[in-house]
């Protein structure tokens, strides 16, 4: 496949055009699916609400376990159906390498930002998109991380994400039982997001939507 | 509760374009959504995407997942004011009044502080919770079962110390 380069031109749109047509040559779905996806993705988000402040800070202050449960089910599920659409050559795997420094700090920074912010890079814009100005400062706060990480790449950043260990999956350590780990692994975590006790803060405009014998603050 | 979506509902919705996304009939590759926020940098930065490194490494996750984000933006605008009906703009989260104070300037410095920590976090890990969370988790990677473990403990720590949920409901 012949690869085009928009070089000429370095403006915003040309290289929002450039984005486009890296997509449409890079193999990994027409544009159209992987916007679509996107739509999907953003959509399933918003219809479930777990974008919320008050479902992902909440859970972080355990008084929601909405993000937990869906979180945990999509895993369990996707676990096992995955393993066997690539057993059966309709899928690759793309692990990602264990570095450990960069998994610790990394995790760590992810963890407190997600606590504060109450969003994570998935479901932030989903929160723009319903009118959260709040989210889109965070957003502004992102790209000049993303801008910090990229300038000082090669002279920090890489150094303290450390070595790659390699990539490594689950059923590597127990090889025969391949099978048996996948479906274990599914079913834990499935029964995991089923046994998390179901717990939900709500705000005003959710109590505002039940009728008034359902609301908790009114109990 | 009305206008949403159940989270087992939703599970199994994220699950099944998660195998679509992956599955070679789909896109063939893993749904993340960190790498288009240093792409979009580039983009907005103006950077020279010959002479950095990391641009040239993430050229291609970058771009697509920088379609998928404008996907994003269009499913949760639509679902918002069609379906849900929770379209409102608002700068500060009830419950960070509620846990935390009713300051608006609070509100936005923590917000860009916090958006900025996130995204150096997830590039140094590889990945976030659709990146490693969703896609690694479900292909039962080591990488990112520590990333999990870690983001966990370090998000239910946060909650506990950086809000005052003593004595409230």
């Amino acid at each position: 496949m012949d690869i085009v380069v928009v070089t000429e031109g370095e403006n915003f749109g040309s290289r929002i055009v450039q984005m486009m047509e890296s997509v449409i040559h890079q193999g990994h779905g027409s544009l159209a699916l992987v916007f679509l996806i996107g739509i999907i993705f953003g959509g399933i988000i918003q219809y479930t609400r777990v974008d919320k402040f008050e479902k992902i800070a909440g859970f972080a202050m355990l008084k929601d376990t909405i993000v937990p449960k869906m979180l945990f089910l999509t895993v369990g599920l996707t676990g096992i159906g995955l393993y066997f659409l690539i057993e059966a050559g309709g899928a690759h795997y793309h692990i990602k390498p264990i570095i450990w420094q960069g998994l610790i700090i990394g995790g760590t920074l992810f963890g407190i930002s997600m606590a504060i912010l109450g969003k994570c890079p998935g479901t932030g814009p989903v929160s723009i998109a319903e009118g959260r100005i709040d989210v889109l400062i965070g957003a502004i706060g992102g790209l000049f991380g993303g801008l910090v990480f990229t300038i000082y790449y090669n002279d920090f950043f890489k150094p303290l994400m450390g070595e790659s260990l390699g990539k490594f999956k689950l059923p590597d350590f127990f090889v025969g039982n391949e099978h048996l780990v996948v479906l274990i692994f599914g079913i834990v975590i499935t029964a995991v997001a089923i046994l998390i006790p179901k717990v939900e803060l709500y705000d005003e405009a959710d109590l505002a939507k039940l009728p008034d014998d359902a609301r908790p603050d009114k109990k | 509760m009305t206008n949403r979506l159940p989270w087992w509902v939703g599970g199994i919705l994220m699950s099944g374009l998660l195998l679509l996304t992956f599955s070679i009939f789909g896109a063939d590759r893993p749904i993340g959504a960190s790498t288009y926020v240093p792409y979009f940098a580039g983009v907005v930065f103006d950077l020279d995407s010959e002479k950095y490194t990391y641009l040239k490494e993430i050229k291609n996750a970058g771009s697509w997942e920088g379609v998928m984000l404008l996907g994003v933006l269009v499913g949760g605008f639509i679902t918002s004011v069609f379906i849900t009906k929770s379209f409102r703009i608002s700068l500060i989260p009830s419950a960070w009044k509620k846990y935390k104070n009713s300051s608006v300037l609070s509100r936005i410095l923590w917000s860009f502080f916090s958006g900025f920590i996130m995204i150096i976090g997830a590039r140094l890990a590889g990945g976030c919770t659709s990146g490693h969370f969703m896609s690694g988790m479900s292909q039962l990677a080591i990488s990112s079962m520590i990333f999990g473990t870690v983001v966990m403990i370090s998000l239910l720590l946060t909650g506990k110390y950086f809000y005052n949920t003593k004595g409230k409901e």
